[in-house]
């Protein structure tokens, strides 16, 4: 995308102007969307992202420009945007003398996808997010249903003064089904989202037909569902997706982004017990094909499998560049960004809670009253007080042990830590899910797992 | 290529190649300063922009973009915009246009120098600190975006503006004894000068320092007082379903309600792109409709959607100017300033005041309107605030809420999300909590 020499340039002139450290992240992002209703193709976008960041550390202090023009005068143009509002101009330090010895680190090709984007065309797609549409249409109630593709490749460039060159090619798949059951005046939606680092493989792992008549059953589950009731109960929350809880419960708490400044609960508590024993937590950027995976991380370091709990107990925080001069922790290559118009900043990747050694149905008995959280939605946390909520999007009653009615509009809601002491016990049955999270350096594709897990209380927001 | 011969090559060729086009040009320029410990800790300064495209072919529609300006890009966009058109099934034109103008909606709203802009952040940062009950500063600073849009097409339409907006930020911990509380704001406005550092803080101090030594809240059901910002954010969820595509999509709960009262008489919404100071006033729309004011509920009367040209066609009526579109997405529908008109005098007796929702994104559902969010508040009773509750969640539907609706405060304040929405302290009847 940009020549050694230009990239040498602009960083040589970061450093004559007084900087630290400089990085250049550049990306050339190719999109494309296409949503299918009422059996049509409705919505058809294509796109091209193009452009480049310039960071620049003076201490801990950060400046950071971005711009579309990739040529040598728009980036030295933005870069002497920076060192005058850096307010720095013309001072001239002997670092910016020498060469730079790049370190070019050659891709190895961990989440290559196997259909390679040009190779089918648009109508291929068309067919495949037809057949999901139909596999949607499993009862009359089923009133609408929207399927969607994105497809999304980025190629991205980084380099800094350090001397590091990584270039990746990431290509992200994913597809979506909205289904809209309706019964009378009742409206329910019902929806289901595969996606991973690959092409358009991505249809063979989840058969459309099959997505759609996931999404469509949860609509129609969600129909004939009840209010779910208000109060606090014990919670046994479903594998893959259920992860969604211990992202805004945990992982948000354990970026430095909020620990650096010790605005997180979290802060300091490295070695100590922090979760029931039950609790092994783990962010793993590796995970071949992952939908939050990459090989290196958007600061150009590789990716590591990072156990941030074990037993319970705090072992690691992740910790990106800003993190790691702020507090001294070793980076963990969790630098991550939404794209060019970001400074990057610590991020989870693919976080899970670990496999435990109980049966699924053994977490339920003995329950006398309480939620099966099967299917999560979202979910939002405040790290310096650790109070998180998140949906349920399909829910079940579960009565002396049993699996009963199904119930809807649930939000469990809790404190953080609290929460990660009551984990009474953990299934062996773990799966992940992709998930889109939304934070400082913008929504980044991220999954989120683990098996069945029961909590011994939380608050579930219902009618009362 | 510069924009403005990105423009005129692309018009030219898809002229050429038989297309009608509607071309979307938009710069963007950010700048935003965050402060921390008494330095600064990020600044930010941007320019960002592209090229959105909407082509006919063959009596139906296909998008594309792009922000690299080469020959090369362009072409590529335009090739795909065609081919995205001849797959799809949805029939549509560009409609006629005329031109509009070009409009300075800023004017010397953000000319302070940087020096100004960077002694804002950190004045504000050091204020959040200046309550010994603070424990740590996530993000204190100033932010500011100026947008150039300009509109362009095949049938004629033809026009420009600028627009933007500055504001203050923080995010910060509070503790007293092991209550600890996380409090986030921002204040937005059209100049730099208006706006106050020292006061912000002070605001968000007061805000967060409330909610301080809370308690749970019992499950059950009372009246809830909405503040102004809180209302605000249900109004981005009650939008979608204002929505014209919404409804044209099968996905929106109001459909066939037109001139039914949806909610109390006391609640009137209007959306008003022509409002002074509102936040994100335009002069015209992504299509180049010119901008007006919209009455959506009248006294509780549901009186229209929110309109493109396309959605007002699908349904079979009056296109109220509301298309949006960012240059990277297809055309959709939007409103600008959307606000719950303020009533008079209202007196808390007894309930839940909630100050904030949270999760809204995924607690609340767009199609259903059914809702269920965690929420911070305080506890009233006999007119008086007895102390903060926490750790609870509010039910129902939105449509519910609405008609419950028994109170409608003076004081008006905005949000800024997707779009501006603003809303003065609410009083309903009844909502379900849940909690301990």
């Amino acid at each position: 995308m940009l020549q050694a020499e230009l990239l040498e340039a602009v960083l040589k002139r970061a450093l004559a102007g007084g900087a630290d450290f400089a990085e250049v992240y550049a990306e050339r992002s190719r999109k494309r969307q296409m949503v299918v209703r009422s059996g049509r193709l409705e919505d058809a976008l294509s796109g091209l992202d193009y452009g480049a960041g310039i960071r620049l550390f003076f201490g801990t202090e950060v400046v950071y420009a971005y711009t579309n023009d990739l040529t040598k005068e728009g980036l030295l143009e933005a870069l002497e945007t920076l060192l005058k509002a850096k307010g720095t101009l013309g001072k001239v330090d002997e670092r910016g003398m020498g060469g730079l010895d790049f370190r070019k680190r050659a891709p190895k090709g961990l989440h290559t996808p196997k259909v390679p984007y040009g190779e089918k065309d648009k109508r291929y797609r068309l067919e495949r997010l037809l057949e999901a549409e139909s596999g949607a249409r499993i009862a009359p109630e089923i009133r609408q249903v929207e399927a969607s593709l994105l497809e999304w490749e980025q190629e991205v460039l980084i380099a800094n003064t350090e001397g590091v060159l990584a270039e990746e090619r990431r290509v992200r798949t994913r597809l979506f089904v909205l289904a809209v059951a309706q019964d009378g005046a009742e409206v329910q939606t019902g929806y289901a989202g595969p996606g991973k680092s690959v092409g358009l493989e991505l249809f063979d792992l989840y058969p459309p037909k099959a997505v759609g008549e996931k999404a469509a059953r949860q609509a129609l589950t969600n129909l004939r569902a009840k209010p779910a009731p208000a109060g606090t109960f014990p919670v046994v929350v479903g594998p893959g997706f259920g992860g969604v809880l211990f992202h805004e419960a945990v992982g948000h708490l354990l970026e430095t982004t909020s620990v650096a400044k010790k605005a997180s609960v979290l802060s300091d508590k490295l070695g100590e017990r922090i979760a029931s024993p039950a609790v092994t937590y783990i962010d793993d950027g590796t995970l071949p094909h992952a939908w939050g995976s990459t090989e290196v991380d958007d600061e150009g370091r590789p990716t590591e499998r990072t156990v941030l709990i074990e037993g319970g107990v705090l072992k690691a925080y992740m910790v990106d560049r800003l993190g790691h001069l702020q507090t001294g922790y070793p980076m963990t290559g969790s630098g991550r960004r939404q794209d060019y118009t970001f400074a990057p900043t610590s991020r989870m990747r693919n976080t899970f809670i670990a496999p435990g050694d109980k049966k699924p149905e053994e977490l339920f008995e003995g329950i006398e009253f309480g939620l099966y959280a099967k299917e999560m939605g979202g979910g939002q946390v405040k790290p310096g007080s650790g109070e998180y909520n998140f949906a349920v999007q399909e829910g079940y009653i579960i009565r002396k042990g049993r699996i009963e009615e199904p119930v809807r509009g649930a939000m469990l809601v809790g404190k953080g830590p609290e929460t990660l002491m009551r984990v009474v016990a953990v299934a062996d049955d773990w799966e992940n899910a992709p998930g889109m999270c939304g934070s400082l350096s913008g929504a980044v594709p991220v999954e989120v797992g683990q098996p069945h897990v029961l909590v011994s209380e939380i608050v579930v927001g219902g009618r009362a | 290529m510069t924009l403005e011969e990105a423009k005129g090559y692309v018009l030219r060729r898809a002229k050429e190649m038989g297309l009608e086009a509607e071309l979307l040009f938009v710069e963007n320029r950010e700048l935003s300063i965050r402060a921390q410990g008494g330095r600064l800790e990020e600044l930010k300064e941007a320019r960002q922009g592209g090229v959105g495209l909407r082509v006919v072919a063959g009596g139906r529609v296909g998008y594309a973009y792009t922000e690299e300006l080469s020959q090369e890009a362009l072409d590529w966009a335009l090739e795909e915009a065609r081919e995205n058109a001849l797959l799809s099934a949805k029939e549509g034109r560009i409609p006629p246009g005329r031109p509009l103008g070009s409009h300075d909606l800023l004017g010397e709203g953000l000319s302070a120098p940087l020096e100004a802009k960077r002694q804002a952040a950190l004045s504000l940062e050091k204020a959040l600190r200046e309550d010994p009950r603070v424990k740590a500063v996530l993000m204190g600073g100033y932010m500011e975006r100026e947008v150039r849009l300009a509109l362009e097409s095949t049938q004629g339409a033809q026009g420009a503006y600028r627009t933007g907006l500055a504001g203050l930020m923080g995010s910060f911990v509070m503790g007293e004894g092991a209550s600890l509380k996380q409090g986030w704001d921002a204040q937005f406005g059209k100049e730099f000068h208006a706006l106050d550092p020292g006061r912000t803080a002070l605001e968000l101090r007061e805000k967060t320092a409330r909610l301080l030594g809370a308690r749970p809240l019992r499950t059950g059901r009372y009246r809830a007082y909405l503040e102004p910002k809180a209302m605000a954010s249900l109004l981005m969820i009650l939008a979608q379903a204002f929505s014209g595509k919404m409804a044209m999509e099968g996905k929106s709960r109001l459909l066939g309600r037109l001139g039914e009262r949806i909610a109390s008489e006391l609640v009137t919404l209007i959306d008003d792109p022509t409002l002074e100071k509102g936040l994100l006033s335009r002069p015209f729309d992504a299509e180049g409709t010119p901008a007006r004011p919209t009455v959506v509920v009248e006294k509780g009367v549901f009186k229209t959607f929110l309109h493109n040209s396309e959605t007002a066609r699908a349904l079979g009526q009056e296109n109220t100017g509301h298309a949006r579109r960012g240059y990277r997405g297809p055309l959709g529908v939007g409103p600008s300033n959307l606000y719950l008109a303020p009533g008079g005098d209202l007196k808390l007796t007894d309930g839940v005041v909630i100050t904030e929702f949270m999760g809204l994104h995924a607690g609340a559902n767009p199609v259903s309107l059914d809702f269920s969010l965690q929420a911070l508040g305080l506890w009233v009773e006999e007119g008086e605030v007895r102390h903060a509750v926490e750790n609870f969640a509010v039910a129902g539907n939105l449509l519910e809420l609405l008609q419950a609706v028994e109170g409608v405060g003076s004081d008006l304040d905005w949000v800024l999300m997707d779009a501006a929405y603003g809303s003065p302290t609410v009083a309903v009847a009844e909502l379900s909590f849940a909690g301990a």
